[in-house]
């Protein structure tokens, strides 16, 4: 059954969320993820890189690795690291995540527990 | 929101979003869900049985560890458990207490959820320390 939440409640989510989206480290986030969904040279890289290692893990499985996949992963590695678009949204993702433990960090402080923890659904995170 | 000149974005400090959360935090201390919670946490804290029912399962635990993790429990071992575990889990105090913990974390989850959507990430998986952690 879904949770209604009293008009206070939803008023104060209303306005956590907005300052959190108005803040610098989202909205650099939010600027690098359009970037990147937008440039389909980096996006071509991500998905050979993602082909890759689902091939690589496969190989792994029924030992037919051979030192060429390999030295190729690790180019498709490289190439995707000194992708400047790709390298931002990593950057930019990494950053975001750490504002968002210090918010939640103040939150924590008033409550006494890990409000994050309480929030997480069941299942792996 | 701070309106900090950069171009047309409003952007809101670290200050103001820190603000923003605590009176979100506030707003959810003021539920009816954290309020039966922070109840039920106390008097389980200062129940003496709940207490010593807690102690005797955590200890039992704790010297059947290194058998519990290779699977390796004798019935009797695990009957013993299962008797310490009911004894813990049938007092009055500690059904309140987990019933509490129930509503409160249907009401986090729907929170989290909302937030998620709104922040495009996982809030849960963003602030745990690494994955299931």
């Amino acid at each position: 059954m879904e949770t209604i939440l009293c008009p206070t409640m939803q008023e104060a989510t209303n306005v956590f969320i907005s300052n959190l989206l108005a803040s610098e480290d989202f909205i650099r986030y939010h600027q690098s993820q359009t970037l990147l969904d937008h440039d389909s040279t980096a996006q071509a890289l991500l998905n050979q890189l993602s082909q890759a290692q689902t091939d690589l893990r496969k190989k792994q499985a029924d030992s037919s690795l051979s030192r060429d996949e390999i030295d190729s992963l690790r180019v498709l590695q490289t190439q995707a690291q000194e992708n400047d678009v790709i390298s931002g949204y990593a950057n930019a993702q990494q950053d975001v995540i750490k504002f968002l433990r210090e918010i939640n960090d103040e939150i924590n402080q008033l409550l006494g527990f890990d409000f994050a923890s309480f929030t997480k659904r069941s299942g792996c995170c | 929101m701070n309106n900090q000149g950069n171009e047309d974005i409003e952007i809101a400090s670290t200050s103001i979003v820190k603000q923003a959360a605590r009176d979100f935090a506030t707003a959810l201390a003021e539920t009816p869900q954290f309020k039966a919670f922070d109840l039920a946490a106390y008097a389980f804290r200062n129940d003496q049985a709940a207490q010593q029912a807690i102690q005797a399962l955590q200890q039992k635990q704790q010297s059947l560890r290194p058998l519990m993790q290779l699977n390796a429990l004798s019935n009797i071992q695990r009957e013993e458990l299962q008797e310490l575990q009911s004894a813990f889990t049938s007092q009055p105090v500690v059904q309140e207490y987990f019933s509490a913990q129930a509503e409160l974390t249907k009401l986090c989850q729907a929170l989290g959820d909302e937030l998620s959507e709104a922040i495009g990430l996982n809030y849960a998986a963003a602030c745990a320390a690494s994955c299931c952690g």
